[in-house]
């Protein structure tokens, strides 16, 4: 089991790999557990630096005094490499996006043990190719992300939930998304009940509970509904994406799910298969050619 | 420049003979994009009018190893649309129309030629609208957007190109249609969506983009506070982003801009102002009325002297009256100008102001600043007059403030991308090693290399064969000094 602790013990395990015919798996033969620092926070920036072993509740810890947070939200508590890799995201996906629309820049090492790096620290930047974004969902198959760069959002002073239990959770989701209402978070809990999360000022939070329980029905709840439904997607086996105007038809076909509506996706309980068409697959390969010639990545 | 015999012909039986342009006088009319100081004329011109023919054309250019130039509507500001002598431009104008408005999942389907503007004309009935809102949104294609990952005034709060693209189809080099995406988010696999968005066109044509559009905003509110200094404007700003506000845009205007677009357009802004910040809130009513008054007392506290709030959609017009008309005003007090588009982290503002200041100072030349304060991203415009031989010291000049942006842990560039303008800077901004890990992605898309060659990556012919002084990566500079 390899542990490096920096990036150069990070490049000649991969080189020493690759010249070997070794192959390693992040995660289980390759561990980033000791690349684990925040390297900077600037909080005036809402920004910082880390490195990928790190865990999101060690990142919260740090960010949480400043009233700042990743939104990020996936189930468990991975590493922040881990949720680029496997592009995981929980219920605030909903407003803030996913890993790729968090990543402001990164330095990887990729399977040959070339170290590089790609974007920066800002908030905006297109100078180069956003290697950033190409790593999320990549599985550790191209490098290994050693250090991520990310967006930051402020903790707003006050949130409420709204708990829509019904029968036609289709209708309910698109009322709410074809509203003027701006949540945090609107999941589906398949099947019969809607969550919703308003975040903000406590005037603007009771507001919009206000004018979606006009909406929509329901009552209020608290966290432990998106503790639910976190724990019910981790549970889950299966990734399924939909057109968001199949919502109905894809509710229909499902007996339980997590579902986020507005984003398309659905957390099944079983896998669902499928190869990516032809000319995709056709540039992953080459990219894992080019960025792992020797395959030491597995 | 001669093409291979052939080639015309056979590029006249995949689009039609009259769509593919040889006539000199025709040709000159693509000979640069926005950066007017780049000129090349091409071999020919090419009007494909579907993805098919497309494919057939980079087919075509692939059999006989021409280089080509995808265009759209020609407005980049940093040369990626500059034509190569020995090749041809692709024109994807023709491919303008809209294909699918889909309101149940919040897309639209477009095809490259559209026009920014188009899109939201398409759903504004609705009530939604497309975010990303570049200043040159009425002309500018929704191609060139994804090629360059466009930003604008109102990308603050909403995200970027990259950030509301779900979808398109890409041709790759060889004539190979590709799939990205798709409607729904999170796809499998490495990001080649968000790796191709921002990539200058360099790694293939995008001949269809499934567009993310939102629900319009409940309440707006637009204000614009007037300081005596350029620094207490850029304190405000970053007060106002750290205090936990996200406006949707926070624009930054100087002295000398003030004073250029008061003298073109009259907006009207109080007199006497070093600098004025333009702040437009949107959102729910509750949340934009107790972010208003915030901003507002943030504003006064650091010093502004005079806040207007627009009360309706004519007195909303009127602030924005100066910041969109800042460029062509610029255009009236000098012979000419050079537009910069360096970022620095929004808390080193004040200090990468001043240093601009200095360096215009000591150079001799006006610098006009009017920018996307709210994220970091600096438009200095580099007053000269080419007539009277100031256009190397212009270029100096501009050099030198990218260089302070890049000094204070920033970015070459924010939305114009690299393109030629600033492909020798690239050396400034990434290690060698950074830079061959980017020829190693072009390469598996492109790998005979004729997708807008020259542009993104340095060559040494283009550069010569010193890379040009190195800096460490932000990333390096922060506690863990190691090189690679
Ligand atoms: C007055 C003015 C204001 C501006 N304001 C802003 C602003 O606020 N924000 C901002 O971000 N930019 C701004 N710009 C820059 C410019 O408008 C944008 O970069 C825009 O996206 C370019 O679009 P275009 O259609 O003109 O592309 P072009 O200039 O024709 O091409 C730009 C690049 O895209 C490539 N390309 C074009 N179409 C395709 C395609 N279908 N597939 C692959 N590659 C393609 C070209 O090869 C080239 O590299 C401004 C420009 C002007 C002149």
């Amino acid at each position: 089991m390899l542990r490096p602790a920096s990036l150069q013990e990070a490049s000649d395990a991969l080189a020493a790999a690759s010249t070997s015919g070794r192959t390693l798996r992040i995660g289980e033969t390759l561990l980033t557990d000791r690349l684990n620092r925040v390297l900077q926070h600037e909080a005036g920036d809402l920004t910082c630096t880390v490195e990928a072993g790190i865990r999101l509740s060690e990142l919260r810890a740090v960010l949480a005094p400043h009233g700042q947070r990743l939104s990020l939200d996936p189930p468990g508590d991975p590493t922040v490499g881990a949720c680029l890799a496997a592009s995981l995201s929980g219920p605030l996906r909903h407003r803030f996006g996913g890993p790729r629309d968090l990543v402001l820049g990164v330095t990887l090492v990729l399977g040959d043990g070339t170290v590089a790096n790609a974007g920066g620290t800002v908030v905006k930047n297109v100078a180069g190719y956003d290697l950033g974004k190409l790593v999320c969902g990549s599985r550790g198959t191209l490098a290994l992300i050693a250090r991520v760069s990310l967006r930051l959002h402020p903790v707003q002073s006050a949130a409420a939930t709204l708990v829509v239990e019904t029968g036609d959770a289709a209708g309910v989701a698109h009322a709410l998304l074809r509203s003027q209402l701006q949540p945090s978070a609107l999941d589906v809990l398949h099947p019969g009940r809607v969550l919703v999360l308003f975040e903000g000022v406590e005037p603007a939070v009771d507001a919009q509970l206000a004018a979606a329980r006009a909406l929509v029905g329901g009552a209020a709840g608290d966290e432990d509904a998106w503790a639910e439904s976190r724990e019910r997607q981790g549970a889950a086996l299966g990734r399924l994406r939909f057109a968001p105007r199949d919502l109905r038809n894809t509710l229909s076909t499902l007996r339980e799910a997590i579902v986020r509506p507005a984003v398309g996706v659905a957390y099944v309980p079983n896998r669902v298969g499928g190869v990516p068409p032809a000319g995709v697959r056709r540039l992953e390969r080459g990219l894992k050619a080019a960025f792992d010639p020797a395959g030491a990545l597995a | 420049m001669s093409l291979p015999p052939d080639l015309i012909g056979e590029l006249e039986t995949q689009v039609g003979p009259e769509h593919v342009i040889v006539e000199p006088e025709q040709l000159r009319v693509y000979d640069c994009d926005g950066l007017t100081g780049w000129r090349a004329t091409p071999s020919a011109v090419v009007l494909p009018a579907s993805t098919g023919e497309v494919q057939g054309v980079l087919r075509a250019c692939s059999r006989a190893s021409v280089p080509w130039v995808a265009r759209g509507a020609g407005t980049g500001l940093s040369g990626g649309a500059l034509p190569v002598a020995e090749g041809i431009v692709i024109a994807l104008t023709r491919m303008d129309a809209i294909l699918e408005v889909d309101l149940g999942s919040q897309r639209v389907v477009v095809q490259p030629g559209v026009t920014n503007l188009d899109v939201t004309r398409a759903v504004e009935a609705d009530g939604f609208f497309y975010a990303p809102d570049p200043s040159s949104q009425q002309v500018c294609t929704i191609g060139g957007n994804v090629a360059e990952n466009s930003g604008g005034a109102h990308c603050l709060k909403n995200g970027f190109t990259v950030n509301h693209v779900t979808g398109l189809t890409l041709v790759l080099p060889d004539g190979e249609a590709v799939e990205l995406g798709g409607r729904s988010l999170d796809a499998d696999g490495p990001d080649l969506l968000g790796v191709v968005v921002g990539s200058e066109g360099t790694l293939g044509i995008v001949t269809e983009i499934t567009l993310r559009v939102l629900r319009t905003p409940e309440a707006v509110t637009t204000m614009l506070a007037a300081f005596h200094s350029l620094d207490a404007a850029g304190s405000a700003c970053s007060r106002v982003i750290s205090s936990g506000i996200t406006p949707a845009a926070i624009e930054m205007m100087d002295r000398l801009t003030i004073e250029a677009a008061e003298q073109a357009f009259r907006p009207g802004y109080p007199e006497g102002a070093g600098s004025v910040l333009l702040v437009e809130l949107d959102g729910v009513t509750a949340q934009v009325e107790h972010d208003a008054r915030a901003v507002e007392a943030l504003c006064r506290e650091l010093g502004a002297f005079d806040v207007r709030v627009a009360q309706d959609a004519e007195e909303r017009r009127l602030l924005w009256l100066g910041r969109k008309g800042a460029f062509p005003a610029m255009g009236r007090i000098s012979p000419d100008y050079y537009v910069q588009d360096g970022v620095v982290p929004r808390t080193r503002l004040p200090e990468v102001l001043r240093r601009i200041e200095e360096l215009s100072a000591e150079r001799g030349l006006r610098v006009g600043n009017v920018f996307h304060a709210g994220d970091g991203n600096l438009h200095p415009l580099v007053l000269y007059d080419a007539a009277a031989g100031e256009t190397e010291r212009a270029k100096d000049l501009a050099d030198a403030i990218l260089e302070a942006c890049l000094d204070a842990g920033g970015s070459l560039t924010g939305e114009h991308g690299i393109g030629v303008d600033k492909v020798c800077a690239m050396p400034g901004m990434f290690s060698e090693r950074d830079l061959e890990v980017f020829t190693r992605l072009r390469a598996v898309f492109d790998p005979a290399g004729l997708a807008n060659p020259g542009k993104v990556l340095p060559t040494p012919r283009l550069c010569g064969e010193v890379p040009g002084p190195f800096r460490l990566h932000p990333l390096e500079r922060m506690g863990v000094a190691e090189r690679f």
